[in-house]
């Protein structure tokens, strides 16, 4: 066999032995047979000095290419290898990925404070910042300041809860409504003023409708040139972004000591689209807040020059809001605090 | 306030159908709550006549009649036996279904057909028992629907009046409502009475601001007896009951005219009648037949002899009307709202009366009310009628006008109105408009009592424009923040902080019971409520505590048994002379601190799992972190409890700490629940914005060191890690306890600290020797100030 025959017929096996070859060990053993220096190779071109002159540039560039081949087939054969021990690892590092995951403890706010917290935040956005005042209150502040005097029968609307009178003699009540604040605050600053004002407030009456505390959001502005349309166009935008959807929204004389003109706020019912429906007794419309621009008397009560300045006040029942946007079917559920109540209404996307 | 629809159209020319009627109130302000049909379950039931009443073919038991009803004959079975040909009977024809739910068709009865049913009394709902079918009265027109023989074939009305329109508790004023809303007129109400001429009886008011107005009529030789059908039917339709005519009627005046009325009988007293306050101590049974006790701000109604009414309330038993009446004193009265009010809740009376004169009857609607009164008495009852006497006290004078300046009205509604508009809507509601000195003013009517102002005279005009016809804008203001600061209060923040640590937040009630707050806080006395509404909820929280607990007992005797809590909200604490709120937060934690599940074992929370959330709470937020020292309220376990306070603070905020296994009992399950409290206004001061000093992120690199520490058992880790990081602040930066160990090769009474430390300059690469050095001393101080050795 010539020298150009043994070459091609080594080249043929080691070849052979490359693809035969599983782990990359083998490989390397198979390159050290071949280009080691005990190698078949180096062995096969020790007798190149006893081939012709002529011939043996041509047996160079052989063994050259044969080399070249080689290595690209070993290189080859190299990543295949890895590949396949990848895919193997990677195999047996599977998972059942379908098993539950480490949750962290699920916390969250209680649906009345995640109603508040809209409220506010809404309001926030259109220039009412929220203040808060004391729970217990003195009977100017709940009442007389807020033109309900003594005797007027607009205070048989309030349950209210007493204590015994404070220091000073003075009757003291746990405040019916948020609206006491909008006196404190107007005692203590002066107009322009735009203000929300998130809270408890206390009722004595409870049954299936009515829990003895519960919350509500009291605003109010007072400026020059405050109007009624503004009103309802704050309190229209105020629903049709708390609720998320176009109602109609209907404004309806009313009576609160505290405004005149005095209105009942009412938006079309979010479950029946204004159809009647157990929800709004048949009515089509739910009755949501209480608004009005602010009575002269309350001005007058506070120092406010009626004839400068005006403005407009609103509440609303955050509980009965926090129902009808969360679906929220019982009242007295929000005092339970049960944790699986807890739990489905603490979340949100807005919240 | 009750009314129905054809009662309303004897007062008023519209003729809207009833549900035209209601929107029209409800949107002037006037909310109608119901409107029902009367005649329900008698659509199809009609007086019939019987032409014909024979045997049926196959049943002796049973007749067939052949009835006339309308145009139309019948043929129809009973079962009944008093009727006879020519009787007048209620007819239920095809398709009816009566009040007692019966349904009506038509049918075959033993092989007859039957063109529906003759009802009996019961069947119609007219009565709880009857024999026989209804045989009505001889003169009812065949044909006629038995609803509208009734009287029923009426709508009933259910208005939810506001307290400021007491003017609408009478179907009259409704219609004069209705009237200013639609143009369309009340019909003129004009009472003939001719009277005798007799002495007018004697009326003295002594107390004048309490009876402004009072009028008074002697009706003579009445005959009393039970009502007729429609005066029946009008008082039954809107709920009450008919007693006789005198009352009935006195009752009609009330619901029509808004009118209060009394009838005495006029052979109990002894005139003079006198309208004057009580004496002290004076007695009076009122109709209900209570007996009460007056005092002097009660007004009353007395003869010479005794108290007869309390005036607006209630009339006396001894002197009111009964079948035995023959002569009557009518009374028609205004009495002072105030009046009313306080001695109808002093005495704790509620009457259909005290509602009225509470919100303000007519002054000037004594007249009317007292010759229609005395126009129906004397159809009626007979009799005859002497003139009245109208005393006036003085204490009544008319209205004063009310500035009307248009333009104003316009600024403050963010309307264009014409002034004319305007003024068309205000004299439609009775004002009358008065010129002077240029300026426009409208004097209000006498039974508008909530008229007062020019804003309530805007309310008028926007109310009858309509609120849908103005249009809402949203306000310009400037973009100024306030002056005032919104984040006073850290309760958001905090709160958001315990939810994102994996609480749940509970809002509990303010009130408590009281020996639920003494078992918590025995040495603060609460703020008792003055009416509570159940022992439960009977004085002020004087801690979140026995709320959140309360919460999580309800929770475990519901099968929740892994619990993080918490809540934020006022106590109230007695503070120097006057109560103070606090605003605070409590956190609690009890069962397992993960669900049972496949990755990772779970375990009971502790002490530390809490601590380490409250930890985490305030965390960068300026405050340097709390400070731990033992101790704290006597409902924790003595030896897991502790108060804390920030760093630059030397008085504790707040508690930790594991529920005493006492109160743990309570519980069921009684698991161990830890639990904290503190004072989120004693730690507002103490927050920063920055959330903590700046730190200059070194470039230099850190060395760290592990120390082995043996101390007393008494020594607390928190005093020794502080004193090691403070041997030289600019260089350690962390000290971290990694390990405590006790037992095993330590002798008794002693435990073994393993703590990891962190060197690091801000200028310079330490070098070993300067590292060397901070080792000595920290082995020096641990040991002069703990006698700690170095292990």
């Amino acid at each position: 066999m010539n020298m150009r025959d043994q070459l091609e017929a080594l080249n043929a096996k080691t070849l052979e032995e490359l693809h035969q070859a599983t782990s990359a060990a083998a490989l390397e053993e198979v390159r050290v047979r071949f280009l080691g220096k005990k190698g078949t190779l180096t062995h096969l071109l020790r007798g190149l000095k006893e081939v012709p002159d002529a011939e043996r540039p041509a047996i160079g560039t052989l063994a050259n290419t044969l080399k070249e081949t080689f290595n690209n087939v070993l290189a080859q054969r190299m990543n295949d290898l890895k590949h396949q021990e990848l895919q193997a690892r990677l195999a047996r590092e599977a998972i059942d990925v379908t098993l539950p995951g480490r949750r962290p403890h699920a916390g969250g706010l209680h649906p009345v404070s995640r109603a508040l917290t809209e409220i506010t935040d809404i309001f926030l956005q259109m220039g009412f910042p929220a203040m808060s005042g004391p729970e217990v209150e003195t009977d100017w502040h709940n009442f007389e300041a807020l033109n309900i005097p003594a005797d007027h029968p607009a205070r048989e609307m309030h349950d209210t809860f007493y204590l015994s009178p404070g220091a000073d003699g003075g009757r003291r009540v746990l405040r019916t409504h948020t609206s006491p604040v909008q006196i404190r605050v107007m005692e203590s600053y002066k107009p322009p003023l735009r203000v929300i004002v998130p809270g408890k407030v206390y009722r004595c009456d409870s049954d299936l409708t009515h829990t003895p505390m519960f919350h509500q959001v009291e605003g109010f502005m007072v400026d020059r040139d405050v109007h009624f349309g503004q009103l309802m166009g704050l309190l229209e935008t105020f629903l049709r972004r708390f609720f998320e959807r176009r109602l109609p929204v209907r404004f309806r004389p009313s009576f609160f000591p505290f405004t005149e003109p005095s209105a009942e706020v009412d938006m079309g019912c979010l479950f029946c689209e204004g159809s009647g429906c157990r929800i709004c007794k048949g009515t089509g419309w739910l009755e949501v807040l209480g608004s009005g621009l602010i009575h002269p008397n309350v001005l007058g009560n506070v120092g406010i020059d009626k004839e400068v300045f005006s403005g407009f006040a609103f509440g609303m029942g955050v509980e009965r809001l926090a129902m009808l946007k969360y679906g929220i079917g019982d009242l007295r559920t929000f005092y339970e605090n049960d944790v699986r109540f807890l739990t489905r209404h603490a979340g949100g996307k807005d919240i | 306030m009750k009314f129905t629809r054809r009662w309303l159209l004897e007062h008023w020319q519209g003729d809207l159908d009833a549900e035209a009627i209601g929107r029209r109130l409800t949107k002037a302000g006037l909310e109608v709550a119901a409107i029902t049909r009367l005649d329900k379950g008698l659509e199809h039931v009609q007086a019939g006549r019987l032409l014909e009443v024979g045997r049926h073919p196959d049943a002796d038991r049973l007749t067939l009649c052949r009835v006339l009803v309308g145009q139309e004959e019948l043929s129809i079975v009973c079962g009944a036996r008093n009727h006879k040909v020519g009787d007048m009977v209620a007819v239920a024809r095809e398709g009816a279904l009566l009040p007692n739910g019966m349904k009506i068709g038509k049918s075959k009865i033993r092989g007859v057909l039957s063109q529906g049913m003759l009802a009996s009394a019961t069947e119609l709902g007219l009565a709880t028992s009857s024999e026989g079918i209804l045989i009505l009265p001889e003169e009812t027109v065949p044909g006629i629907p038995i609803a509208q023989w009734l009287g029923r074939d009426d709508d009933l009305f259910e208005l939810e009046l506001t307290p400021n329109r007491g003017d609408c508790l009478g179907v009259r004023g409704i219609a004069r409502e209705l009237a200013a809303l639609t143009g369309r007129p009340l019909r003129p109400l004009t009472p003939k009475v001719a009277t005798t001429d007799t002495a007018p009886p004697q009326i003295l008011i002594e107390h004048a601001t309490g009876c402004p107005r009072y009028a008074g009529r002697i009706i003579r030789n009445v005959t009393i007896t039970a009502s007729p059908p429609w005066l029946k039917n009008r008082l039954e339709a809107v709920g009450l009951r008919s007693i006789n005519t005198v009352v009935d009627i006195t009752n009609f005046i009330l619901l029509d005219l808004n009118q209060p009325m009394h009838a005495f009988d006029l052979g109990r007293l002894a005139l003079p009648l006198v309208v004057r306050g009580a004496f002290a101590g004076e007695r009076l049974t009122t109709l209900d037949g209570t007996e009460h006790t007056l005092e002097p701000e009660h007004l009353l109604i007395a003869d010479t002899r005794q108290p007869l009414a309390l005036a607006g309330i209630m009339g006396g038993m001894e002197t009111g009307v009964t079948e035995s009446t023959t002569d009557l004193l009518l009374e028609a009265a205004y009495f002072d709202p105030i009046m009313v009010t306080r001695t109808g809740r002093k005495l704790g009376i509620n009457s259909d009366s005290r509602y009225r004169f509470e919100r303000g009857t007519d002054p000037l609607g004594l007249s009317l009310a007292m010759e229609r009164a005395t126009e129906l008495i004397l159809s009626l009852c007979g009799g005859e009628a002497g003139p009245v006497t109208l005393v006036e006290s003085g204490a009544w004078t008319p209205r004063e006008p009310i500035l009307l300046r248009h333009e104003r009205i316009n600024r403050l509604a963010g309307l264009r109105l014409f002034n004319t508009e305007m003024e068309t809507m205000l004299s439609g509601l009775g004002c009358e408009k008065c010129l002077l000195d240029g300026q426009t003013l409208f004097r209000p009517p006498s039974h508008r009592h909530d008229l007062v102002l020019e804003e309530d005279l805007l309310e008028e005009i926007v109310r009858l424009h309509g609120y849908d016809n103005v249009t809402p804008v949203l306000p310009r203001v400037e973009t100024k923040p306030a002056e005032y600061d919104a984040r006073e209060t850290l309760s958001p923040i905090l709160k958001r902080r315990m939810a994102a640590l994996g609480y749940l937040e509970t809002i509990n009630y303010s009130f408590i019971g009281k020996s639920l707050q003494q078992r918590f806080d025995p040495a603060i006395a609460p703020e008792e409520l003055v009416n509570p509404i159940s022992e439960e909820m009977a004085v002020l929280r004087t801690s979140l505590t026995p709320g959140l607990l309360e919460a999580a007992r309800r929770n475990l005797s519901r099968g929740n048994l892994n619990l993080r809590l918490f809540e934020t909200g006022h106590v109230f604490l007695p503070g120097q002379g006057h109560m103070v709120e606090r605003e605070r937060l409590a956190g609690l934690i009890t069962g397992d601190l993960n669900h049972r599940a496949w990755h990772t074992p779970t375990r009971t929370v502790d002490f530390f799992d809490l601590k380490g959330d409250l930890e985490q709470l305030v965390a960068n937020m300026g405050c340097g972190g709390l400070v731990f020292e033992p101790g704290g309220p006597e409902f924790l376990h003595p030896g897991q409890k502790a108060v804390f306070h920030p760093q630059d603070l030397n008085r504790p905020i707040g508690w930790i700490g594991r529920l005493h296994p006492e109160q743990q009992q309570l519980l069921d399950p009684a698991q161990p629940v830890f639990m904290f409290e503190f004072d989120m206004d004693d730690l507002h001061p103490h927050l920063a914005a920055s959330g903590g000093t700046d730190l200059a992120l070194s470039r230099f690199p850190a060395l760290e060191r592990d120390f082995a520490f043996m101390v007393d058992q008494e020594v607390g880790a928190g005093p020794f890690m502080a004193a090691m990081a403070k041997i030289e602040p600019e260089l350690i930066q962390e000290v971290r306890l990694f390990d405590v160990y006790q037992g095993g090769t330590l002798p008794e009474g002693k435990k073994s600290f393993a703590i990891h430390m962190v060197f690091r300059s801000a200028e310079r690469t330490l070098t070993d020797l300067e590292a060397q050095e901070l080792c000595t001393r920290i082995v020096e101080t641990a040991q002069n100030q703990f006698h700690a050795q170095q292990r």
